[in-house]
């Protein structure tokens, strides 16, 4: 009993640490990639660390006293970090239980959601602007994510994302999970927040959106919840839809996972550098169609498919 | 060497076709029509008569209007002058109507009602000079600040140069009411994806925009009145090169031809090939730097850094050829002040296929970009009939069909020679103006090789006999990357331009947006605006605006030459 609640607790921390200390490296991985495809040479793979350090070492300035106002940033990044316990990361989620993955589809929208709510009490235009179009995209990408998910748990029988992996990995690909598997994929685009679908920030439009008034340590915590949102969806991603090959062991499996994680955000930073901005109504029309195919994903999952 | 200020034959018919239609509508109302140097059909009419005048040459001429200079000739003629330039495009023949205005009327008859295009000129002529547009349907300030004082004109000719009148207390700006049920987003004065201070503000229903209204002119430098008070013909090209960051050659090249028309001087032919040739480098980097920052615009960064690169080969380029990689200061009015020596020639070469490959190259991944097609085809759509309303010009009028270029329309330096070819597009949306762009840029490059086949050996530079003449006009055009600048030179002695007045390209076009974005997204009003290529402190360089906010510290000429020198001593630099 004692060991296996130790156990659940360092799966716990060793979730939430990757999703925390791990993801600004991902995110210099990323920017030095973006660079090269730009023909420059980039800022240091370490910079997102020292950019963090910087602002959270500068003066917190708020434009509004409104305690939730206050408390947002950091509730955006625990909302992610939660949502780190409940996701697959080399073995079954920590938190998991019976019917979690319900309560992942909601802490999925969390960060989203704080976010919104910081553009509407930062009292700027250009914010409102933004949360206006952050809560158009989460309205049509949420769908998609929850629509692939459910046909894992179609699939497999059950609500518990770690049996959903466990079902998946032992029996290989179906149709309907690679379907599934696409068009989550294609919302990774969204979620990250990256090009073309970066439209709730546009800084040549809007000038960074829900962002335009945060600074310093609140600047820091939103940027941090952004990078670690990008490398959990990753996760989420590779761990149910291409779980294979699993040894069995946590770390073994922790690193494949960190290969194909790689690779998917090495192609999500690709689509993002040969793109420009949709606008917002052509990026949900864009999802709109993703939950069409993932609806024929959810009706050859229930044809057994 | 042929005289210079000889009326070309081939512009007799239509001289004389003009000249009778005048007379027949305007009667005695036509005081006085005579060609001037050399290209310019003058017409003195009476000030009761001008839109009379305005619409034979709109309706029986058609006419395109230029721009407005207002001039104060109260020591000659007890008035203001009031002169409205139109180009007849087809017969490369410029008309002026020039009307007196008696000292205690200062008021005329407005012609924005038939023109849209005339609004801001007859704003800047009311603010500048004094003259007030009777019957203007916007008849708020343009280019003075809004403390500037009520009564205080700095063009006029007893408005010293460096008069600074006290501020005026109690004003506030006048914006434009925005309509019920639309709430207002601020684009400026400082925004990220302008590069220079411009206040839109935004009238928006949802995210569309149903409306704007506009406060620029915060960059003033009263060039204009330097030209007239301060400066002397021939140091005017450098200040003239100085009216943009870009396109400094363009217009330190306009002013030299307007300079060279009213003066009778030919510059020697080599001059007119390096001229060319400059200007087409100029239009290079200008449009790749245009493409690049459109893009940005549109969050496609790639764009941006791919097509820098390309572009700055030939600021090297420049800076081989000039020893700048902007403002050259290779211009003076009768030539060039530097050669392209023979060893440069196999370089420029180079430079220009390397270009034109890449560009071609360009030009096939983003016609392939269906994203970036979703995003400017069909947006910002300028109709062909707003756009000869608005009198826009440039890319942004060929890519709505209209056929003008001022290349082949006035042809200067050696484009008779070399004649670029005329890229139009007929869609007149974001998409069309991109194309129109890069198939200029592809074109440029073209050009200076034929520059480079063609050049004729011999001097650079025709020298000036004795002073600048008095009682003379020029009138001159260059096709910038943005479009056609004007500048118009009044001689009066002294040894300078009585009045000189610049039209920059981004003058008509700006006034274009406000019918380019209605109806569309706020999402696009970034790339919309990007698309016209603006350039804000061409457009802004008239009256004398002196005054700093904030420190109020004014360093004198010799303050500011000390302390560069000692600046470059601590650098070690032999000063």
């Amino acid at each position: 009993m004692n060991t296996s609640v130790l156990s659940s607790l360092g799966m716990v921390l060793l979730n939430v640490a990757l999703a925390l200390l791990l993801s600004p490296l991902v995110e210099g991985i990323l920017r030095k990639l973006k660079a090269a495809i730009h023909s420059r040479q980039g800022p240091p793979i370490w910079q997102p660390y020292l950019d963090l350090l910087k602002l959270l070492g500068k003066e917190d300035l708020r434009t509004s006293a409104d305690p939730f106002y206050r408390a947002a940033p950091a509730l955006g990044l625990a909302s992610v970090l939660l949502l780190a316990t409940l996701v697959p990361m080399g073995s079954a989620p920590p938190l998991g239980f019976a019917g979690d993955i319900v309560v992942l589809i909601y802490v999925a929208a969390m960060s989203a959601v704080i976010l919104i709510l910081v553009a509407y009490g930062s009292g700027s235009p250009y914010a409102f602007v933004g949360g206006s179009r952050e809560m158009m995209v989460l309205l049509t990408v949420e769908p998609v994510v929850a629509v692939t998910l459910l046909v894992g748990a179609m699939k497999a029988g059950t609500l518990a994302t770690g049996q959903i992996l466990a079902w998946h990995a032992g029996n290989g690909p179906t149709i309907s999970m690679i379907l599934a598997g696409i068009a989550l994929f294609l919302a990774v685009q969204a979620q990250a927040g990256k090009l073309p679908f970066d439209i709730p920030e546009a800084d040549q439009e809007i000038m960074g959106g829900p962002l335009v008034e945060q600074s310093g340590p609140r600047l820091a915590l939103l940027r941090w919840t952004l990078w670690a949102k990008q490398l959990v969806f990753a996760f989420l991603l590779v761990e149910i839809f291409v779980p294979w090959p699993r040894t069995g062991w946590v770390l073994p499996d922790l690193l494949l996972a960190l290969v194909k994680v790689m690779v998917v955000l090495v192609l999500v930073a690709l689509v993002d550098v040969v793109n420009p901005r949709l606008r917002v109504e052509q990026a949900m029309g864009y999802y709109f169609r993703v939950a069409i195919s993932s609806l024929a994903a959810l009706a050859f999952a229930v044809i057994g498919m | 060497m042929e005289n210079p200020t000889a009326t070309k034959p081939s512009m007799l018919p239509v001289v004389e076709m003009a000249t009778r239609l005048m007379e027949k509508n305007l009667g005695s109302g036509l005081w006085d029509a005579q060609v001037r140097e050399p290209d310019v059909l003058w017409f003195r009419i009476d000030r009761q008569m001008l839109r009379t005048a305005t619409v034979v040459l709109l309706k029986e001429l058609k006419a395109r209007f230029l721009i407005s200079a207002g001039t104060d000739l109260r020591a000659q003629e007890k008035g203001y002058g009031i002169l409205h330039l139109f180009s007849l495009d087809r017969e490369g023949v410029f008309l002026a109507l020039d009307c007196l205005v008696p000292e205690w009327e200062e008021r005329i008859d407005s012609i924005t009602p038939l023109i849209p295009g005339a609004d801001w000129s007859e704003r800047e002529c009311r603010d500048a000079v004094g003259v007030e547009a009777r019957g203007h349907p916007d008849p708020r300030r343009l280019i003075l600040p809004d403390d500037w004082p009520e009564g205080a004109f700095p063009l006029r000719r007893d408005f010293p140069y460096n008069e600074r009148p006290p501020a005026a207390e109690g004003v506030r700006p006048a914006p434009k009411e925005h309509p019920e049920g639309t709430t207002v987003i601020p684009i400026g004065p400082f925004f990220p994806s302008l590069e220079e201070p411009s206040n839109w503000r935004i009238f928006l229903e949802g995210e569309t925009v149903k409306g704007c209204d506009y406060r620029g002119f915060y960059n003033h430098r009263g060039i204009e009145k330097l030209g007239d008070s301060v400066l002397t013909w021939d140091r005017i090209p450098y200040v003239a090169e100085r009216i943009c960051g870009i396109c400094g050659f363009i217009h330190s090249t306009c002013y030299c031809q307007a300079a060279e028309k009213a003066a009778g001087l030919q510059p020697p032919r080599r001059a007119e090939f390096i001229r060319t040739l400059m200007l087409e480098l100029e239009r290079i980097h200008s449009h790749l730097l245009w493409l690049g920052i459109a893009g940005h615009i549109v969050g496609f960064d790639t764009v941006l850094m791919q097509t820098w690169r390309i572009r700055e080969p030939v600021m090297w380029l420049s800076e081989e050829i000039s020893g700048n990689r902007k403002t050259y200061g290779m211009n003076a009015v009768g030539g060039v002040r530097r050669d392209i020596r023979p060893e440069q020639m196999p370089k420029i070469q180079d430079v220009v296929r390397k270009v034109e490959e890449e560009v071609l190259a360009l030009k096939k991944a983003i016609v392939g970009d269906t994203t970036l097609l979703a995003r400017t085809r069909g947006v910002g759509i300028l109709t062909e009939q707003w756009a000869k309303e608005i009198c826009v010009v440039g890319p942004p009028a060929r890519a709505s069909g209209v056929p003008i270029d001022a290349r082949l329309d006035h042809p200067y330096a050696a484009y008779d020679a070399v004649p670029p070819t005329l890229c139009t597009q007929e869609e007149g949306d974001t998409w069309a103006r991109v194309l129109v762009r890069v198939d200029e840029v592809v074109d440029a490059t073209r050009i200076i090789r034929e520059c480079l086949d063609q050049m004729p050996a011999g001097p650079v530079m025709s020298v000036m006999e004795g002073e600048f003449p008095d009682g003379r006009v020029g009138v001159s055009v260059v096709e910038a990357p943005r479009g056609e600048a004007i500048h118009f030179v009044m001689t009066g002695g002294l040894n300078r331009p009585y009045r000189w007045r610049v039209r920059a390209p981004t003058y008509p076009n700006l006034q274009a947006m406000p019918a380019m974005i209605q109806d569309q997204q706020l999402a696009d009003v970034p790339i919309i605006l990007g698309s016209l290529d603006p350039c804000f402190s061409c457009t802004e360089r008239m009256e004398a605006v002196d005054r700093r906010t904030g420190a109020r510290r004014v360093y004198s000429w010799e303050e500011l030459e000390t302390m560069a020198r000692r600046a470059a001593e601590e650098r070690g630099a032999p000063s």
